[in-house]
């Protein structure tokens, strides 16, 4: 089943019974947890990637939040559906268990960054990432849409909306990134992805 | 690590994903798996080190942990009694992305990434049990991911005080400046100061001239996604 989504729409939330399973066509979403006072964003996952129903085998309430950050359409399969498909087809699950498996290593990979990485080389890491996911090239760089507001990147790098904006005022004096409404021009990959790598803690 | 007396079904279906497994499974499961012990301390994996097998909880508590470039050790959980850990040989996940280590006595049920490819493709049933235990794993990232990345100024320079703690016989001490200290964090030095006053009140450390003693190391571990992340030592 195909459906279009506008800006700010939940595909799921957080506690939400065993979810359906998305296919994203086009446009963004963004994966998040959020407790009271707190947010934080798992994954943006690109056109052609799958979301949802992770706790479908379990059981258990949907471990975190889907909202659309732009127009989107999505495929999705129920949960019974899906449940259909992985009794009657042992490839199917193959399949199921391959995605499930894809999203724990994002997370895994998540874990080690909030653990061991301090927010300027969070924030470097999140750079890194995106360009060289959804990077176009440019006359002075690397260029990707912005996607995020101040407060969307402090909740990817888990801080506050101050230290990223100082974070990427630092990031523009130093020359290396080059942020407009729309758009970020990274000006310096590899200064940046130096930065990424660092493990202050 | 002495390996042991065979593993029995009934106590492979004491671990929760294999409860409701029939009896042929468990008895596939049963011919490959092997029965381990560890001493408190020892360690059953490094992180880095190839991953190929998949463990199971019988006895005891395993400590889940993760290390930076610059040896600083992070806990992540605590896994005791019916869980399962290292679910990281299937596919191209080669690596341990931790170290797990033995924290009390433990009894150990692994299975190894060899027979488990073999026996997965022969039956559903235990792609079913490995999807539960998947499932299971990433409902737990997702909430230390959420946990790490809500660390208040005072998580993190609890945390500080420990990474860079000093011992010395039975005391812990950290030679470091209130503005070194604020400067690590990205607090400034007033914000160091009030908080060190409050854990010094609630006795947790003592200030000396030039350093601070731990006096009371649990209490400094900022928060995990593990309700029992405090007991381990």
């Amino acid at each position: 089943m195909l459906a279009d989504y506008a800006a700010g729409v939940d595909l799921y939330h957080q506690g939400d019974p065993p979810t359906a399973l998305y296919v994203l066509q086009t446009g963004r979403v963004k994966l998040y947890r959020q407790s009271r006072e707190n947010c934080q964003i798992l994954a943006l996952p690109l056109p052609g990637d799958f979301l949802g129903a992770e706790s479908l085998p379990t059981g258990a309430p949907s471990p975190y939040s889907a909202t659309t950050l732009t127009a989107a359409a999505a495929a999705h399969l129920t949960p019974d559906a899906l449940q259909v498909l992985l009794d009657e087809l042992p490839d199917f699950q193959e399949v199921f268990l391959k995605l499930i498996t894809n999203r724990l290593k994002q997370f895994v990979t998540l874990v080690h960054d909030l653990a061991f990485r301090d927010v300027t080389s969070r924030l470097a890491m999140v750079l890194l990432v995106r360009a060289e996911a959804e990077g176009q090239p440019h006359d002075e760089g690397i260029v990707f849409e912005r996607l995020l507001s101040q407060q969307e990147f402090a909740d990817m790098v888990g801080t506050a909306r101050e230290v990223v904006y100082r974070t990427f005022k630092k990031f523009e004096d130093d020359d290396l990134v080059h942020l407009t409404r729309t758009s970020i021009l990274i000006r310096d990959l590899e200064t940046l992805r130096t930065i990424a790598l660092q493990e202050a803690r | 690590m002495i390996a042991t007396l065979p593993i029995k079904p009934d106590e492979l279906r004491e671990i929760p994903v294999f409860h409701r497994l029939p009896d042929e499974p468990v008895h596939s499961l049963v011919a490959v798996m092997v029965r381990r012990h560890y001493a408190p301390g020892q360690v059953i994996f490094l992180e880095g080190e190839q991953a190929n097998s998949l463990w199971f909880v019988s006895e005891g508590r395993v400590k889940i942990i993760k290390h930076s470039l610059n040896g600083r050790v992070q806990g992540l959980c605590l896994m005791n009694r019916g869980k399962c850990f290292g679910s990281c040989p299937l596919f191209d996940m080669e690596n341990n992305p931790a170290t797990a280590q033995a924290l009390d006595n433990v009894t150990l049920f692994v299975l190894p990434g060899e027979a488990l490819q073999q026996l997965k493709g022969r039956d559903p049933h235990l792609v079913k049990a490995l999807l539960h235990i998947y499932s299971q794993r990433l409902e737990h990232l997702a909430r230390v991911s959420e946990v790490l990345g809500s660390w208040t100024v005072s998580d993190r320079i609890n945390d500080c005080l420990l990474t860079y703690a000093n011992r010395e016989g039975q005391q812990s001490y950290v030679e470091l400046t209130q503005e070194k200290l604020a400067a690590m964090v990205g607090t400034v030095r007033e914000v160091v100061t009030r908080h060190l006053r409050s854990l010094e009140r609630e006795g947790i450390v003592r200030n000396e001239t030039g350093r601070i003693i731990i006096l009371n190391a649990d209490a400094l571990l900022p928060p995990c996604g593990c309700e029992d992340r405090r007991t381990p030592a």
